[in-house]
């Protein structure tokens, strides 16, 4: 589904270039979930990024469904994160002039397939039938978190990539989002990249891995003397 | 408080960008309007200084047979003990072509408390006087006009400059007081200089001091004279009117960023609250904040309108000068009020535009504050609140149109003012709750295109931050197509107007005691077809007498008046009878004509409105020793001419009324070429090179008038639609970063950058395009208003209602234009935003 092959990264500083990423390799087959843990600053947001299409890599290969995004241009990376990703972000970025209604259906309508019953069934879901008309600074939390879970979801994608999606939240509604979303991920069947420094979200997942100074723990060359 | 008020400025470091749209806001309106009031004291000063003059507020005497009075005259009466003094004047031109008047005065018999013995207090030392009136004379004139000959103020006293024609001038002495672009002299000293022999051009008396003319003279009383102040009022209101709305735009600017100071700065508030500071100290403080940066942008800006008026004066001057005979200064005289006056001016707008936001701010609850909703609430409130008074100012506007159609025509200039104002603050206050209706019956019908559905709900959000821009946008553009309608109206009546009236190829100003036998050797000239001969008198109207009810027979009502009009001797000849243009007739144009053959009259527009006069009407005329009532039998056009005129026969007019002949038009026979003709004229009598002109260059004259006397007008509203778009592009730019904000999450959710350019794009182009579209009907509204109702009450003639499609097409184009450019600025910077940077600024709105 999702593959970095040899993948670096760095930005540019006053300092020097700030290397993020540094040959890092990873592999996330359809449907599986993997957590993805690491200090600040370790690059965990960079390797969303990348994996989104929303930056490329300055070396290296990331594939999605085995397309190089590298080799794509924006407007076919724009279509391939409309069409198949889902993007959940730790600070829920929805759309303020829209209702909750029309915040969830918004990227199945910007892929052009919206299915009603699907998304009347994820507001149900997510408990938010009832406040389908308000707009979402008139929601907690909670409830904005489980928005955005809903909004992208709603064009069932085939790779759901969630930045710290409890990172904000309280320990109870933590666990609450959490639920739902591993049970929403396990109906849609997609996979799952979630990004987060706490072990115990990590701990339900198929996988976890650590980034560190620019690798995977697990990477064999990163033991390497 | 120091340290609160520090805290509160710190916003601004880190949004520079509203304070510089704040300053720019508070500069521009302060230029425009101190620039338009700068050329207004200026100009009054120039009147003030011509109304102290001895030429005016004195009774005049001329000779009633209508030929030039003479020193004998003078000499005559005062033997006879009529205490009058005699009036020298004439052109003269300056080495760089500037015409100076010269006015030559016998300060011994001038009225001793005239105005010019006022002015000049050093007169009273006998040596200044003796140097004044013995050779080898003075000059007296004002520093303003030094720059005519190449002087300054430390070598002008005692200089002898030349003239263009080689003549020196008598040594000069300043006299501050006096009128740009005049000389005054003693009459022997002008009689020399302008070659006038014996002939004088008048007699003056202290006002009121002759009980009647002395035989064989007319008497002209002072208080029947128009002062230049008096006939400019409207052009110079029209220039306040025109301010008055750049300023309102420019406030706009001001309004839109402190809304938008104040809530990007609630949270400042709410912590600033709680630290302790009073609600009343965060207000007073927010005010001692707007006085701060009011100081600075009205200083910048009383500058900047100082530097404007001196560009734009010389046209304006030039205008005043062709339109009304005002001579106005170019240069600047700046009263010391002007200063304090554009602070106070720009201060109050200030506190005007930023008593809203205050008043907001002290309302606002602490547990609220910082929350958008809240400030969402309130912008909801206001739209009610819009709509409110938007109605109420149309219903203002509605009551003066009510007023203004029983007003007899000509009336009403301010209250013209004021409906066109209330019109333009109705239509503006409703803009806002129109756009904002329009955003959501087209979203909820544009619900299932998601990008078209989130683009309106965006723009509903942005509503309250645009409004004020986009009622900036509708004021211009609105003005804007109002006043180019208007001008480009006028000016096709105008060409239209020339073309009727200047029928003869050439025209003749003779010399008076040669018109008679320049005449006759015309009319033996086998290149001329016809001539055209013209006379002119001033007389006074003193009755009009309007017949009523349905007895034709029935004696007609009169009214007794006192105004003074110019009778004017026109050739009904076979070439000028069929193109004159006639507004209104008795009973057709060709008994009008025959009419006025036979001794009737046909009297101008400004005349007809100023006294509620139409055809049929009698009118009763007074030059000294002669009254004679006559039947108006048409009314005509007469564009540019600020007096009253009653149009007579030629031979007519110099018989009842004795007067002077003034140009001869000749009419050239098939295939003359006009230059034979002004060759043989003045080998024949040589006459000066502007004595004879044809028809082209008076044309072009005319029409460079024209052109300059609009020069002022356009500019203003091309500033005040620069204004607007720089209101615009203020208003998205400072809140660029907030919308890169909103951008990019739709961006990661799969939207091109390219496509949310467009869409970026079409949302404002969209926005100005309504506006834009709104502005066409306000415009045409607003040209209806000018042509109607202020023209005719501010010249006194009225202009058909003229609607240019490429007008109302580039009002159109402008407003999307307009607000593309103001988009795509902030549009490229979201274009060219590293990904990093765009999702580094994705945090919570």
């Amino acid at each position: 589904m999702l593959d970095f092959c040899d993948v670096h990264k760095a930005y540019p500083t006053p300092q020097g270039p700030l290397r993020v990423l540094d040959g890092l390799d990873l592999r996330l087959a359809p449907g599986e979930s993997l957590a993805l843990m690491g200090e600040s600053g370790s690059g965990k947001s960079t390797l969303l990024h990348l994996a989104a299409g929303l930056d490329l890599a300055d070396h290296g290969e990331v594939l999605l469904a085995g397309e190089s995004l590298a080799r794509l241009g924006e407007p076919a990376r724009a279509r391939l994160r409309r069409e198949s990703l889902g993007l959940v972000f730790q600070q829920f970025h929805l759309v303020p002039s829209l209702t909750v209604a029309d915040n969830l259906r918004l990227q199945a309508r910007l892929a052009g397939r919206e299915d009603a019953e699907w998304s009347a069934e994820l507001l149900a879901r997510l408990g938010l039938s009832a406040l389908a008309r308000r707009y979402p600074e008139q929601l907690s939390g909670g409830q904005q978190q489980r928005l955005a879970i809903g909004r992208a979801l709603a064009p069932r994608p085939a790779l759901l990539l969630a930045d710290e999606p409890t990172g904000n939240l309280d320990e109870t509604t933590a666990g609450e989002v959490l639920e739902l979303l591993l049970d929403l991920v396990r109906d849609t069947g997609c996979a799952l990249l979630l990004v987060t420094h706490s072990a115990q979200v990590a701990a339900p997942l198929d996988r976890c891995e650590r980034l560190s100074h620019g690798r995977l723990d697990h990477d064999p060359r990163a033991a390497r003397p | 408080m120091h340290t609160a008020f520090l805290t509160l400025l710190s916003h601004y470091r880190r949004h520079p960008g509203q304070l510089a749209m704040l300053l720019l806001g508070l500069w521009v309106a302060s230029a425009l309007w101190s620039g338009v009031e700068a050329i207004n004291a200026s100009a009054r000063d120039s009147y003030a200084r011509a109304e102290s003059l001895f030429t005016s507020g004195l009774d005049g005497l001329q000779r009633a047979d209508g030929q030039p009075l003479t020193r004998d005259d003078f000499l005559r009466l005062r033997r006879a003990g009529v205490p009058v003094s005699p009036l020298l004047e004439g052109r003269l031109e300056a080495p760089d072509g500037t015409r100076l008047t010269v006015i030559g005065i016998d300060p011994l018999t001038l009225p001793g408390d005239s105005a010019f013995a006022s002015t000049d207090n050093q007169a009273d030392n006998r040596a200044t006087l003796a140097n004044f009136v013995t050779p080898p004379w003075q000059t007296r004139l004002s520093p303003d006009t030094l720059g005519a000959f190449g002087l300054d103020l430390r070598n002008a006293t005692g200089a002898t400059p030349p003239l263009a024609d080689g003549q020196r001038l008598p040594a000069l002495s300043l006299s501050p007081a006096l009128p740009p672009d005049t000389l005054v002299m003693d009459i022997a000293a002008a009689a020399e200089l302008l070659g006038s022999g014996d002939t004088l051009t008048r007699l003056v008396a202290k006002a009121g001091q002759l009980d009647e003319a002395p035989p064989g003279l007319a008497l002209t009383r002072a208080d029947t004279q128009l002062s230049p102040g008096q006939l400019t009022e409207s052009f110079h209101l029209n220039l306040t009117a025109m301010a008055m709305l750049a300023l309102v735009v420019g406030l706009f600017i001001v309004q839109a960023a402190l809304g938008l100071a104040l809530e990007q700065r609630l949270a400042l508030l709410r912590t600033l609250r709680a630290l302790g500071v009073s609600g009343w100290a965060l207000v007073g403080l927010l005010a001692l904040e707007l006085l701060v940066l009011g100081v600075l942008g009205a200083l910048a800006g009383i500058a900047s309108g100082a530097w404007l008026a001196q560009r734009l004066l010389p046209d304006v001057a030039a205008t005043l000068g062709s339109l009304y005979g005002a001579g106005v200064s170019s240069d600047l005289r700046l009263p010391w009020h002007y200063w304090l006056g554009g602070l106070g001016v720009t201060l109050g707008g200030l506190l005007l535009a930023g008593s809203g936001v205050l008043w907001r701010a002290a309302r606002l609850s602490v547990l609220g504050l910082g929350q958008a909703q809240t400030w969402r609430t309130g912008f909801h409130r206001q739209l009610r609140l819009m709509a409110l008074g938007g109605g109420v100012a149309a219903l203002a506007a509605l009551a003066l149109w009510g007023w203004l159609a029983r007003q007899p025509a000509g009336e009403g200039l301010m209250a013209g003012f004021g409906m066109v104002g209330f019109v333009l603050l109705a239509s503006a206050l409703w803009l806002p709750p129109l756009l904002a209706a329009l955003l959501a019956w087209l979203s909820a019908r544009l619900r299932r295109y998601a990008l078209a559905h989130w683009a309106l709900a965006d723009l509903q959000l942005q509503l309250p931050r645009l409004s004020l821009a986009m009622m900036a946008l509708l004021v211009a553009l609105s003005a804007n197509l109002g006043v180019s309608s208007m001008v480009g109206g006028f000016r096709l009546t105008f060409l239209d107007w020339l073309d009727q009236r200047l029928v003869a190829d050439l025209y003749l100003q003779p010399p008076v005691e040669r018109t008679e036998e320049i005449h006759a050797w015309l009319t033996e000239r086998p290149e001329v077809a016809e001539l055209l001969p013209t006379r002119r008198r001033e007389a006074t109207l003193v009755a009009t007498g309007v017949t009523t009810g349905a007895a034709a027979e029935s004696p007609p009502e009169e009214t007794s008046l006192d105004r003074p009009v110019v009778l004017y001797g026109i050739t009904p000849g076979v070439r000028l009878m069929p193109s004159w243009p006639l507004l209104d007739t008795l009973e057709g144009r060709d008994a009008a004509w025959a009419g006025l053959a036979a001794g009737e009259v046909f009297i101008n527009e400004q005349l007809a409105i100023a006294e509620g006069l139409a055809p049929g009407a009698t009118v009763t005329l007074a030059v000294p020793g002669q009254r004679e009532t006559r039947r108006v039998l048409a009314i005509y056009p007469d564009y540019g001419n600020p007096r009253g005129e009653v149009l007579m026969a030629t031979p007519r007019l110099a018989k009842t009324f004795h007067a002077p002949p003034r140009s001869v038009g000749i009419v050239l026979a098939e295939g003359v070429s006009s230059e034979a003709l002004g060759r043989a004229l003045n080998a024949r009598f040589a006459q000066g090179s502007d004595a004879l002109q044809d028809q082209r260059s008076v044309k072009r004259l005319a029409t460079t008038i024209f052109e300059r006397t609009f020069t002022i007008t356009r500019a203003l509203t091309a500033l005040t639609l620069m204004v607007a778009a720089l209101a615009l592009l203020a208003s998205l730019l400072a809140q660029a970063r907030e919308r890169r904000r909103h951008l990019a999450p739709l961006w990661a959710l799969g939207v091109p950058r390219r496509r949310l350019l467009w869409v970026s794009l079409a949302q404002l182009g969209g926005l100005a395009l309504v506006t834009g579209l709104l502005a066409v009907p306000l415009g045409i509204a607003i040209t209806a208003g000018l042509v109607g109702v202020i023209n005719v009450a501010a010249f006194g003639w009225r202009l058909p209602l003229h609607i240019f499609p490429g007008e109302v097409a580039l009002t159109v184009t402008t407003a999307v234009g307009v607000a593309l450019l103001a988009a795509l600025l902030p549009a490229l910077r979201l274009w060219r935003a590293s990904p990093r940077a765009l999702l580094a600024e994705e945090t919570p709105a």
